[in-house]
């Protein structure tokens, strides 16, 4: 038995290298979103070096998955992987330093908090392809109406526009509230409110003014329990009233449904559903963008960035860099992809005034402000996530929920995870 | 088929409705997924949500089966299941019939060690597996997906093949040898048919365990040996999630199982009939 | 030359066992030793050894000790309610006859299924509001909200939800297995019965079951295994929420080694569970099948 477990310990280390692939081909693993974003890189790509790109689709959780499990074992089937901004501290070991990619040029053009994401441990290990973030989607047809315009300013003393700040935003939601058929039932919301994913209340932490989000992860100290997080988690759930039942499962697809329904006034979602709005949605023609709103810090949303990254284990490092590269030089190609997201400021800009693509400007202000600010990185933040910030955020979407309590048994939670 | 079954009138008619009525709530997730199938992108996600699409349409198969990959993964699934069915079979039927048939200590070892095989969670192979496939040269290979998928359905395998195994009379054997036959020959020419109900089911768990499996399927593929249920898992991205599309190509990579099911219904019932003729 | 019994059983045994060796054993035998090291989940870190500080900590854990009692709840709700319903069908089915042949066939079809989409499609049929399950419910006037009843999104009943489509996918194996061994019961002893004017509840408890024992008890320890590892389909249907409360063994497992980056601490978990499962399907195996005993 001894000999056995011996024989096992010693045989960790084996494993060959890449995959046999030729040397003018490069494996890329990407979620749905890199696969629609990358593709007319690629074609480029191919077209203008030879080099062919071969992007590997998988599920979100499953990349994530496929990847660990590889970096695990010391040898990878793949020369470049789309990481979400979230998973950069967690791979950090695995993957090579992209230091010569990012000159004063490259980091004048991207967005400040991508710069500072892209670097763990004094290395920059990823570089952002395209960069999301949350905007406010508003129904012009509401706003515009002249009823309701005039409804609005009798009761609230100013006109109706998209809301900018937290106290519009509760007015406007609570004038929107209401039962349009005359059923009796509530049938519009003025918004909805997200109790299944964090990324929301984390991007409200950061309006309240908050400029360590959740936690300090160089120091250790864990800061959500303090007067920021519990304003944030105030405002939060103080919109339950103007939103649909069952906000304890609301999640992205939950809530863009019901948009597309025509259930809500507002919401605040991530901004490249802009340009996806299906033909049959009840709204279509009829969806407004705006930059996400202010609270006392400003505005502020939550960077949701992706970034390629080279693993430590290939055989085709140079040859992978150079792609990365292209795919920052080309980046305005994305731009007319299913997705529509690029990552650098200046193709953000060069759609200024195009369009039907008024959600640009909105994400670009949004990403601009100073109160964004990036997630904390930390290699746990996925279990942080997972077991800590959405159970909280279950707990306190549900009647009678006390908040300044939640925020401290998370903080307790939290330090238990990073010891 | 003397003995359950039932002679009475009555009772027959109320069989039949229980029957009916457990089969249409049993059977309406199903026929959900395929109407949606149906339904407009919208409107396959509406709320509140109907059972009827509110306007029919092939947009979905459409986009399902024109999105790329799809069709190099339907063939890769069958490839994979075919082979993972067949290193299945014709690892379980000696062995399941060694177990049953001698009765040694070593067949007790080794229907427990079939028996731990089958408690192990998917992940605690999967990892290490990874690393053996790539020093066999096999990832991104049917073949070493469907080596893979054989670790998940050969213990069930041996399992059913020893249940079936064991409703067979020893005398069968016998007179087979007494009549000459090695014990491969009774194996083969007497045994096996009796069994071959029994052999279909088993087929059947094999081929399935392979056809939907996901995890080794996400770890240990990537451009070549791609299977479908990651492709269907692929319509819900980060960004949205096409549920219409989804059930489409989930309703259409159910054909084939259907199909092989039908097929083999009728072995199954013959060798089921042959069991019950015997008892 | 004639080779004796035990070794041509061997023989036999043989291709499996190789198989099953360098396949499960050898990656298992990785996995087991995993436990007793620290280790970095990114290849080239450290790798100490740490004794048994992992099972320690496996076992002074919280999250392990509700995970391990949501995994007994949600197995024996699963198998409980499959062996019941399975039973009960393949019964009705055996009376029916070869006339209900085609109804087999039908009622095989979750079976089809990969996971992935059931677990998908009942998150739709089952979720709060959007739910086609609760909008019936409320159209038939049994609720008075769709989101009256919070199937996925209540702490205290999202476990028996997220079982729902386990016992959907896979009823159909205990009723295919069943229904299989009801072909071999001897028609005669059940005509005897009747004649002796046994009503159904004696035949089925007394005649039945008896003699179904070997083919229930691997219907049974089979889904009982297979359940107490269910995990795609409730990764799926909730990710192990809302508050944990769907997070059974496996998914923390799964977690704990993938995405919470312990490898070490996941290996001692999944060796703890694979022993308790083994003690506990030992003395099932033994107790109700007796594979290869003397009948």
């Amino acid at each position: 038995m001894l000999s056995v477990t011996a024989l096992a310990l010693t045989g960790c280390g084996a494993g060959g290298g890449t995959t046999g692939a030729s040397d003018d081909e490069l494996t890329v693993l990407v979620e749905g979103g890199g696969l629609a974003e990358l593709q007319p890189i690629a074609d480029l790509y191919k077209e203008e070096t030879g080099t062919s790109v071969k992007l590997v689709e998988l599920p979100y959780d499953g990349l994530y998955d496929r990847i660990q499990t590889e970096l695990g074992s010391g040898s990878v089937s793949f020369d470049i992987a789309a990481l979400d901004a979230i998973w950069l501290s967690a791979f950090a070991d695995g993957v090579q330093p992209l230091d010569d990619l990012f000159t004063d040029d490259v980091k004048s053009d991207l967005f400040p908090g991508l710069v500072t994401e892209a670097q763990v441990g004094g290395n920059y290990v990823g570089m952002p392809i395209f960069t999301n973030s949350e905007i406010l989607y508003y129904r012009t047809d509401l706003f515009n109406d002249e009823t309701n315009k005039a409804d609005f300013e009798a009761e609230y003393g100013y006109p109706l526009a998209p809301p900018s700040t937290w106290e519009q935003y509760t007015d406007v939601a609570k004038f929107f509230t209401r039962d349009t058929d005359g059923d009796g039932q509530v049938d519009l919301y003025g918004t909805d409110v997200k109790g299944a994913v964090e990324t929301e209340w984390l991007a409200t932490v950061s309006q309240a003014g908050e400029t360590t989000m959740v936690l300090d992860p160089a120091s250790g100290e864990v800061t959500i329990d303090d007067a920021d997080h519990l304003k944030a988690l105030d405002f939060y759930t103080s919109l339950l009233p103007y939103a649909p039942a069952g906000a304890a499962q609301l999640d992205w697809a939950g809530s863009q449904n019901l948009f597309y329904q025509g259930k809500l006034a507002m919401m605040r979602f991530w901004g490249h559903a802009y340009t996806q709005t299906p033909d049959d949605a009840a709204v279509k023609g009829n969806i407004g963008a705006a930059p996400m709103i202010a609270g006392p810090g400003g505005i502020a949303g939550v960077p949701g960035a992706w970034y390629l990254s080279v693993p430590t284990a290939t055989t085709k490092s140079e040859a992978a860099k150079a792609f990365i590269a292209f795919a920052y030089e080309n980046n305005e190609l994305s731009v007319d992809t299913s997705l529509g997201l690029v990552s650098r400021i200046s193709a953000f800009e060069s759609q200024a005034e195009v369009e039907g693509k008024e959600n640009y400007p909105a994400i670009l202000e949004t990403l601009n402000s100073p109160a964004t600010y990036a997630r904390p990185a930390t290699p746990q933040w996925q279990e942080i996530v997972n077991t800590v910030l959405t159970p909280m955020l279950q707990k306190a979407v549900e009647p009678g929920a006390d908040n300044a309590a939640l925020l401290k048994e998370a903080k307790a939670q939290i330090e238990a995870i990073i010891k | 088929m003397i003995g359950i079954e039932t002679n009475r009138r009555s009772s027959r008619v109320l069989l039949w409705i229980t029957l009916a009525v457990v089969l249409v709530i049993y059977g309406f997730p199903f026929i959900y997924l395929l109407l949606t199938s149906f339904k407009t992108p919208l409107d396959a996600i509406a709320v509140p949500a109907s059972v009827l699409p509110s306007q029919w349409t092939l947009e979905n198969y459409v986009a399902a089966l024109t999105k790329d990959g799809v069709a190099p993964a339907l063939i890769n699934s069958v490839v994979t299941a075919v082979l993972s069915t067949v290193f299945s079979l014709v690892l379980a039927v000696p062995a399941a019939y060694a177990i049953t048939r001698y009765r040694t200590p070593s067949g007790r070892v080794f229907v427990l060690a079939a028996l731990v095989t089958r408690m192990v969670p998917t992940i605690a192979v999967g990892a290490p597996l990874v690393e053996t496939m790539r020093t066999l040269g096999l990832t991104d290979t049917s073949l070493g997906l469907a080596i893979a998928h054989t670790t998940i359905s050969l213990p069930l395998s041996i399992w059913l093949m020893s249940s079936f195994f064991e409703s067979v009379p020893d005398e069968l054997e016998e007179a087979a040898k007494v009549d000459g036959a090695s014990r491969l020959g009774a194996l083969w020419r007497v045994v096996l048919p009796v069994v071959s109900g029994g052999l279909a089911v088993t087929a059947i768990f094999a081929f399935l365990a392979s056809w939907n499996e996901f995890l080794f399927s996400l770890l240990l593929t990537s451009v070549r040996a791609q299977t479908t249920p990651i492709v269907i898992a692929n319509f819900q991205t980060q960004f949205g999630l096409d549920w219409g599309a989804m059930t489409a190509l989930a309703a259409v990579y159910s054909i084939p199982v259907i199909l092989l099911t039908l097929a083999l219904q009728r072995h199954i019932v013959a060798g089921l009939t042959l069991g019950a003729v015997k008892g | 030359m004639r080779i004796t019994d035990r070794r041509f059983a061997l023989l036999m045994m043989a291709p499996a066992a190789a198989f099953l060796a360098a396949f499960v054993l050898w990656p298992l035998i990785r996995f087991i030793s995993n436990g007793f090291f620290e280790i970095s989940p990114i290849a080239g870190g450290p790798r100490d050894f740490v004794g048994f500080d992992n099972f320690v900590a496996a076992f002074q854990s919280a999250a392990f000790q509700g995970a391990s009692l949501r995994t007994i709840v949600y197995t024996l709700v699963v198998v409980v309610l499959e062996f019941t319903l399975g039973l009960g069908v393949a019964l009705i089915f055996a009376s029916l006859g070869a006339r209900s042949a085609v109804f087999r066939t039908v009622f095989m079809y979750p079976l089809m299924i990969a996971p992935v989409v059931a677990g998908l499609l009942w998150r739709f049929l089952l979720i709060d509001n959007f739910g086609i399950i609760n909008e019936l419910l409320r159209q038939a006037g049994i609720l008075q909200s769709t989101s009256q009843i919070g199937w996925l999104s209540d702490p205290n009943i999202a476990l028996f939800s997220v079982a729902l489509p386990d016992i959907w996918l896979t009823t159909s194996f205990i009723t295919l297995v069943l229904f299989a061994g009801l072909q071999n019961v001897p028609g005669d002893i059940i005509e005897a019965a009747k004649l002796d004017g046994a009503r159904f509840p004696t035949l089925l408890f007394r005649i039945i079951i008896p003699l179904l024992r070997p083919v229930i008890a691997v219907a049974l320890i089979v889904r009982g295994i297979d359940a107490a590892r269910a995990f795609d389909i409730i990764l799926i249907q909730t990710n192990g929420g809302p508050q944990e409360s769907t997070t059974t063994l496996s998914l923390l497992i799964y977690r704990t080694m993938t995405r919470y980056g312990d490898p070490g601490l996941a290996s001692a978990m999944g060796t703890i569970y694979l022993i308790a499962m083994l003690v506990i399907a030992t003395v099932a195996i033994f107790a109700i099948w007796r594979p290869g005993s003397d009948r």
